[in-house]
């Protein structure tokens, strides 16, 4: 992944950019579940699950490298050691008026870097963190069910 | 005439052979000029002399840059008047060929560099025609050069003229466009990279033009050589293979659109100049003939992005570049609906943007439940990890220490107890996870930086047989069939 398309690219050959990013990410993630599961064997399930989804969310940094402002944003956020907060908002009734305001400012909540990009940027953002979002959720699930059957 | 232009293009392929060649096959002509090359030495004054006749045909050949072997300049420079050329030879022969002359409108004239290189050109094919293979020339490194212009030699004379006349308006307005215009053309793979870069900047100014109005030169040169979708003559894709591909992309996206995005134009007269020509040719296109000469002044100015406005709308720049904004935001929508599932039948930017909000508001929630899942199974990650270090890396080279290499946290007896183990386990069930592990260190492990590995190569023989075979389980039905069951995700 490291020499792969450009950022124009990503677009045109999203299947060749992510073959070599699923296995970096891949492989990060399982090397971080086995420390995980290593040096916390006897602590709390809740601490490790959120220990699990900071790797998770790092290794898809990791494997989206630089390029991306959100995996950029990502980064830094994990390097601080900051809490890794995700927005969990309960679905509530908005008005139509409301929701167009909203949408702009609810993805740039989502996506991680998004306060600082315009409406165009973010959109490319998004789609290219919806792909590896997706990418490590199927990684995950692999993951589950390679280990559960 | 065509024997001779093969003759000429084998001359091309070896620079250093030139002298040589020509002088074995030279005819008449260009031996009468030999003498006249090799006593004239590089005078811009002679030559400028020299120049008005030609100034007259259509020439391609713009002014050379430096770094540039003169025979194929004296090529282009000889064939690309045509007829008129042919009616010149004379005066042509007189020139010292061993120059680069630049035979543009304006009559510019670079520094020759010192190889005399006779061209042996008794005559001048139409002036397209040889455009396009001049074009080709440049774009190809020299190895194919007979086999392109071979091809076609009957096909690149219509279009090509065309092209040529467009080529021939900008450059007479332009003369700095028109040097660069010939791009690559003049330049031989050898020498192209310093000029290419300088002709690629002003190329793509024009190459979107022209490329817009030379669809269909762009459609018959694609079969030959990628790299000349443009028409043989100015867009040229430039030699290097590496720029030709991104002046595909452009040239064949151009084509796709209407609006195209260029890079950053170096003058915006020039832009201008351009846009009208291309306005020209473009006239049927354009639904509005009187308004898009302003639409082309504005846009011109705009100079980022070359867009045309259309019929009714607001054409000062402020609009104009909202509409390049909304273009570019709905594209983005566009490519969001393909990735977000069940979005192709959704309309509307609203409804999109909540869709894919909740899609990934879903994602997100997805990977804690997938987190807490997988710490509450964590127990059993130790050892199926071993396992699979173990299986794959025992399998590859038999031998142990590589897994402490793999694992280095892995404490080193624990490898051992789960050796053994390994024969009786489920291996197919961990194919998955072997795959990738497999994968991952095939591809990744050099790469990856906190990784040592000593024995790396070794799994770089591993494939799908290997794994296979590492079936422990007899009961179980061949690992194909496992990995077909397992969920299309993550089978890279």
């Amino acid at each position: 992944m490291e020499s792969k398309s450009s950022t124009t690219g990503n677009r045109d050959n999203p299947n060749r950019n992510l073959h070599g990013s699923k296995t970096m990410m891949a492989s990060h993630f399982l090397r971080a579940l086995f420390r995980i599961q290593q040096t916390s064997t006897s602590s709390s399930s809740a601490g490790r699950s959120r220990r699990i989804r900071r790797a998770a969310y790092a290794s898809m940094a990791y494997s989206a490298g630089t390029r991306r402002a959100w995996s950029r944003a990502l980064l830094r956020k994990l390097r601080s050691r900051a809490r890794l907060r995700f927005p969990r908002r309960l679905s509530r009734a908005a008005t139509p008026q409301r929701r167009d305001m909203d949408q702009a400012q609810v993805l740039r909540k989502l996506v991680p870097g998004g306060p600082s990009m315009d409406d165009c940027k973010l959109l490319e953002e998004t789609a290219d963190y919806i792909r590896f979002l997706t990418t490590q959720v199927r990684l995950m699930q692999t993951v589950m069910d390679s280990i559960s059957s | 005439m065509e024997m001779n232009e093969d003759r000429k293009f084998g001359l091309e392929k070896s620079h250093g052979d030139h002298l040589n060649n020509h002088s074995s096959g030279v005819s008449a002509d260009w031996q009468f000029n030999t003498p006249a090359m090799s006593a004239a030495p590089p005078h811009p004054s002679t030559a400028a002399s020299l120049v008005p006749p030609l100034t007259s045909s259509p020439l391609l050949s713009a002014p050379v840059p430096e770094a540039f072997v003169p025979g194929l300049w004296n090529y282009h420079t000889m064939s690309v008047g045509g007829s008129n050329i042919q009616n010149t030879t004379s005066a042509i022969g007189s020139i010292p060929i061993g120059r680069p002359v630049a035979m543009s409108s304006k009559g510019m004239l670079l520094s020759t560099p010192p190889v005399i290189f006779p061209p042996s050109l008794p005559h001048f094919p139409a002036d397209s025609g040889f455009i396009e293979r001049a074009a080709r020339f440049s774009c190809l490194s020299g190895s194919s050069f007979m086999d392109m212009n071979l091809l076609r030699p009957s096909q690149s004379v219509a279009p090509a003229r065309k092209a040529s006349k467009v080529v021939m308006e900008t450059q007479v307005q332009n003369t700095e466009l028109s040097m660069t215009g010939d791009k690559a053309v003049s330049l031989p793979a050898a020498y192209g990279s310093i000029d290419q870069s300088r002709m690629d900047t002003q190329r793509d100014r024009r190459s979107s033009h022209i490329s817009n109005s030379e669809s269909q030169e762009t459609n018959f040169c694609e079969g030959g050589q990628e790299g000349n979708v443009d028409s043989s003559d100015v867009a040229g894709n430039s030699s290097p293979s590496d720029l030709g591909a991104n002046k595909r992309k452009r040239t064949i996206r151009d084509m796709e659109k209407d609006q195209v995005q260029r890079g950053p134009q170096s003058s915006s007269e020039a832009t201008k100049d351009d846009t009208e020509t291309k306005h020209k040719v473009e006239q049927n296109s354009s639904k509005h003939g009187g308004k898009n000469g302003k639409d082309n002044s504005e846009a011109a100015k705009e100079g980022y992005v070359h867009v045309r406005a259309r019929r009714g709308q607001a054409t000062n720049s402020h609009s104009l570049a909202e509409r390049v904004r909304r273009e570019k935001i709905s594209e983005r929508m566009k490519y969001l609906q393909e990735l977000v599932p069940g979005c192709s039948k959704v309309t509307g930017k609203a409804v999109m943007l909540d869709e894919i909000i909740n899609y990934v508001q879903s994602l997100q929630r997805q990977v804690e439940f997938l987190s807490m899942k997988l710490s509450a199974v964590n127990p059993q990650l130790d050892f199926s990890v071993e396992r699979l270090l173990a299986k794959n890396l025992r399998h590859s080279h038999g031998s142990p220490l590589s897994i402490a290499g793999f694992s280095q946290e892995m404490s080193y007896p624990q490898v051992y107890p789960s050796q053994q183990g390994l024969g009786h386990a489920g291996g197919s069930t961990m194919v998955n996870l072997s795959d990738t592990y497999r994968r991952t260190m095939n591809t990744q492990l050099p790469t990856m930086s906190g990784y040592k590995e000593p024995s790396m190569q070794m799994h770089n023989p591993w494939n799908e047989e290997i794994i296979m075979q590492m079936d422990y389980d007899a009961n179980h039905p061949p690992n194909a069939q496992e990995i077909n069951r397992k969920p299309d995700g993550f089978t890279i």
